[in-house]
């Protein structure tokens, strides 16, 4: 039961094998192993959302997911999603907006945020303030990281005409 | 210097922070993602029990076990003053004699792995002999309550001014009692009316993401930390005396901060760091779960009666205020807080006589501590809760009653004290407008209330200086202890001195906090950043383009003057002189760095209650629309409205998130947040059970207004602006629904089995 695991795995663009404990978190993976601190913990209990990567794209509580479910996935984790130095469009927004104050949910927020925007480019209010409701901030009270995330819907329409 | 005409180039709007870049790509490093080398971690023993005699401890199997470097328990204390707090010491490293709430620590170990400290944790051996527990505030006064404490505790009472006054435990199970006091109670005796009412305030968890953590290292006989701490001065101070240690051998660092609202201040992680650092001669990191931050500090639960004197006209005469604080198992910063609920239960309305006092009582419960808004949220839900139910016995619309009464800008709050620094009237208006006050029909089952929320802000006798440099280039860098903690202060200090520079923000930078080095600042804390360290920067600034334009007047023989800077060139009528080549000039190849010091500190004063002037006031007006549901008591909030002053907004985005993110904590614990006490048991510890608001919480129509009324005393007539939009939010929605329904809650949270019981009550007296 406690073999590790072999496991391989694309994070960040990059490919990877590891051999994990069966008990190691993803979290300790990227934050312990790769030294990727951006992906913070908080809860620890899949709660807070401070942990937030994108698996296969799909919004993930690394706190709480093995490492070894992850083998054969592509990891994203909030280093990733600038490319070549040049921030994102949600990254934009987000900095243009001052839509972060301590910036410990920044992170997770900005890779739901990506997680929304490839699922529904033209989100509604309403659906963007449904999707943010799955993280917690603690210091902005949210409506300016709703309002970041409408202005980098619009950044990624213009920028894909 | 508070003309708002005066065209500003780097103060006003909103630009990136200077943060911005480092916490969206996830470079920002927290004190969480610090390691050192050959680093070891810890983790604690905490007591099962709420209030047991610590019978016999045994830690010699977890010694030996595998990984482990360090184990501490009570016999591991000798040499040192293991006890700790602000104005009373009475909380230990790990229990000594007692345990006094269920979390309290008992034992820590530093292995080379979490799991290896989890594992040896389960091998010490613990026999408790239990006592019996008072868990909430009436329980701790009965007369026959046990005592937390059997002998007074080591600590002090500071010097208080004209009116105020302190008493150390001057009961069983109370460590402090603040009281203030001014005018003729005789006052009393000639008010038409008395109303006594009594309120109760909930207890939050800070809830901040990253937890209390520190990392130490101890080598040579240096103390070096890495903590997220709002304090850092005054955490080496308190370290120096419970280690023994010299001062200038403690060497603390804090990087950027995931957030504290005030909970992060005095010994938290840190004695265990530093003591297991010590004796397993490793570096240490302690970083505590959430469930341990939730054990480790809270918010002040409050029972707030208010006496309150008033004429028939409304006018008001005298107030009475009893304040009691569920002060948790150790004192740690109630007295503090105690002076603030007590000192503003009277709020910004003019009285005759005044007469507060408040107790912090002792409980089998998480200790209480420093948490935003500290005291005036517990004095401004009980002050506007009241003031509004006491409009509707009169007959008297609750706004004209408020304006009837408030305070005049520059009109001191009391004797000795300073004056308003913003016109109150003027923000209720904002409010009331935006909300539609007193507009449109009203319609069954929908209410507006309005509140406003009040605090003095500044801190009390700070002291604080700064260091502004500039290079041969023209680099600026800023050195001030003030902490990053979310709040964008340093954006703010970089934008002020890059106002004074005359030069781009970008060339400006602000240094790391290291107390070795970093000049001298008594805390982040009381909406201080702006009006009393943003004060000391300005002054460093000017200091330090004094000896700029001093050096270039020599070099240009002429006045200093007569040259203003002009990003990094100095102007002389029409005539730029770039900088750099006349310092290569005078000073060779290697050129030179100009700094200037500034200082502030509001001045001792002892006819001022507190000691000095209270150096700004900081006001949250809000107003609330709810429609309550008849059948199920749930209150819907369909319009919440918050505004501050900032006096001049150094940054209109940053100011929005302070006024938002704090109304969004208040709408939290209006509605549905609290810690909640099953006895001594803490039922919702942890993430999954403890509630706070989310994205879906908010409010259909959230409108947060910025004033810049201009007349703060910080730079460029700024103020303070970190607290006031929590303070209004619950009094507020409580007042929209007795607006609504005819209700009065005085407890929080508001929540529908409240509420339908009173309508079940109010319809059965109909009957």
């Amino acid at each position: 039961m406690s073999e590790p695991i072999a496991i391989s795995l694309t994070l960040n663009g990059r490919a990877l094998r590891a051999t994990v404990a069966p008990n190691r978190v993803l979290a300790d993976l990227i934050r312990q192993d790769q030294a990727l601190t951006g992906t913070k913990i908080g809860c620890d209990q899949g709660t807070c959302g401070a942990c937030t990567v994108l698996v296969d794209g799909i919004v993930t509580a690394s706190c709480s997911t093995f490492a070894w479910q992850v083998d054969g996935k592509m990891v994203t984790t909030i280093e990733g999603v600038a490319t070549n130095g040049a921030l994102d469009p949600v990254q934009e927004s987000f900095k243009s907006r001052s839509a972060f104050q301590c910036g410990y949910c920044t992170p997770g927020m900005i890779l739901l945020a990506k997680a929304l925007l490839a699922a529904d480019p033209n989100p509604s209010r309403a659906t963007i303030r449904d999707w943010i409701s799955a993280n917690v901030c603690r210091c902005t009270g949210y409506q300016m990281i709703i309002e970041a995330v409408e202005d980098a819907a619009q950044r990624v329409r213009e920028g894909a005409q | 210097m508070n003309d708002l005409a005066v065209p500003l180039r780097a103060i006003g709007g909103s630009r990136p922070r200077i943060d911005a870049d480092l916490k969206v790509t996830g470079a920002a490093r927290y004190t969480t993602d610090l390691e050192l080398p050959r680093m070891l971690h810890a983790k604690t023993l905490r007591s099962p029990h709420a209030h047991a005699r610590l019978a016999s401890i045994d830690a010699s199997a977890a010694r030996t076990m595998p990984g482990v470097h360090a184990v501490i328990t009570r016999d591991d204390l000798k040499g040192l003053n293991p006890t700790y707090g602000y104005f009373i010491k009475d909380m230990p490293i790990v229990a000594i004699d007692k345990v006094r709430y269920i979390g309290d620590p008992v034992a820590a170990v530093a292995a080379e792995t979490e799991e290896q400290a989890v594992r040896a944790l389960e091998r010490i051996a613990v026999r408790y002999e239990e006592l019996p527990t008072v868990a909430t505030i009436e329980a701790a006064l009965a007369p026959d309550a046990a005592a937390l404490f059997e002998t007074p505790q080591m600590g002090i009472v500071p010097a208080y001014g004209v009116g105020a006054s302190g008493f150390k435990e001057p009961m069983k199970n109370v460590c402090y009692r603040f009281a203030y006091t001014f005018g003729d109670k005789a006052a009393f005796a000639r008010a038409d009316h008395v109303f006594t009412d009594e309120f109760r305030f909930s207890r939050l968890q800070h809830y901040f993401l990253e937890p209390f953590v520190a990392l130490a290292r101890v080598e040579a006989g240096q103390i070096e930390l890495w903590t997220s701490t709002q304090s850092p001065f005054a955490l080496r101070k308190e370290l120096a005396r419970v280690f023994n240690h010299p001062e200038q051998a403690i060497r603390i660092h804090v990087p950027l901060m995931g957030a504290g609202y005030g909970g992060k201040n005095n010994c938290k992680a840190e004695p265990i760091a530093i003591l297991l650092a010590k004796l397993a001669g490793r570096p240490v990191r302690f970083c505590m779960t959430q469930e341990e931050n939730f054990l480790t500090q809270s918010q002040h639960a409050a029972v707030h009666r208010l006496e309150t004197a008033v004429a028939k006209d409304g006018r008001f005469i005298a107030r009475r205020a009893r304040v009691l604080l569920d002060a948790g198992a150790y004192s740690d910063a109630s007295p503090l807080v105690a002076e603030k609920a007590g000192y503003r239960s009277h709020g910004p309305y003019r009285w005759e006589h005044v007469d507060s006092a408040a107790d912090c009582v002792m409980t089998n419960t998480t200790p209480a501590g420093p948490f935003r808004g500290f005291g005036g949220t517990q004095a401004s839900w009980a002050s506007e809760s009241q003031i509004d139910m006491i409009a509707r016995r009169l007959g008297i619309d609750p706004v004209a009653l408020r304006k009837k009464n408030l305070l005049k800008l520059r009109e001191a709050y009391c004797p000795g004290e300073s004056g308003m620094d913003s016109d109150l009237a003027e923000g209720l208006d904002v409010v009331c407008r935006e909300i539609g006050y007193g507009r449109g029909e009203k319609k069954r089952g929908r209410g507006i209330g309005i509140a406003i929320g009040f605090k003095d802000s500044g801190g009390i006798n700070k002291p604080a200086e700064a260091v502004v440099k500039v290079t041969t280039t023209g680099g600026i860098i800023i050195n001030s202890g003030s902490i990053e903690i979310g709040q964008g202060v340093h954006s703010a200090y970089t934008r002020i001195v890059a106002e004074l520079f005359n030069a781009p923000t970008e060339r400006v930078s602000y240094a790391p906090i290291n107390t070795d080095v970093t000049p001298y600042d008594q805390g982040t804390n009381a909406s201080s950043g702006i009006v009393v360290m943003g004060v000391a920067v300005e002054r460093a600034a000017r200091a330090c383009i004094d000896q700029v334009l001093a050096f270039a007047a020599e070099q240009l023989k002429c006045r200093a003057d007569e040259l203003r800077l002009d990003n990094w060139s100095v102007v002389k009528g029409n005539e730029a002189h770039p900088l750099m080549p006349m310092i290569m000039r005078k000073f060779g190849g290697t050129g030179y760095e100009f700094s200037g010091r500034g200082y502030f500190k509001a001045e001792n004063d002892h006819h001022a209650p507190l000691e000095t002037k209270c150096v700004s006031w900081e006001f949250g007006w809000g107003a609330a629309e709810v429609e309550v549901d008849e059948e199920t008591g749930k209150v819907t909030v369909l319009q919440l409205v918050v505004s501050g002053d900032a006096g001049r907004a150094i940054d209109e985005a940053v100011c929005r998130g302070q006024d938002e993110g704090a109304a969004v904590m208040g709408l939290g614990q209006a509605l549905f947040e609290g810690m909640q006490y099953e006895g001594p048991v803490l039922a919702n510890l942890a993430a999954a059970k403890y509630r706070v608001p989310l994205a879906s919480d908010l409010p259909e129509r959230f409108r947060s207004i910025t004033q810049e009324q201009g007349h703060g005393p910080g730079p460029f007539g700024s103020k303070g602006i970190g607290e006031g939009g929590l303070l209004p939010v619950a009094p507020a929605i409580a007042n929209a629904i007795e607006d609504a329904v005819g209700v009065r809650i005085s407890s929080l949270p508001l929540t529908p089995e409240k509420v339908l019981a009173a309508l079940e009550a109010k319809r059965a007296a109909k009957r």
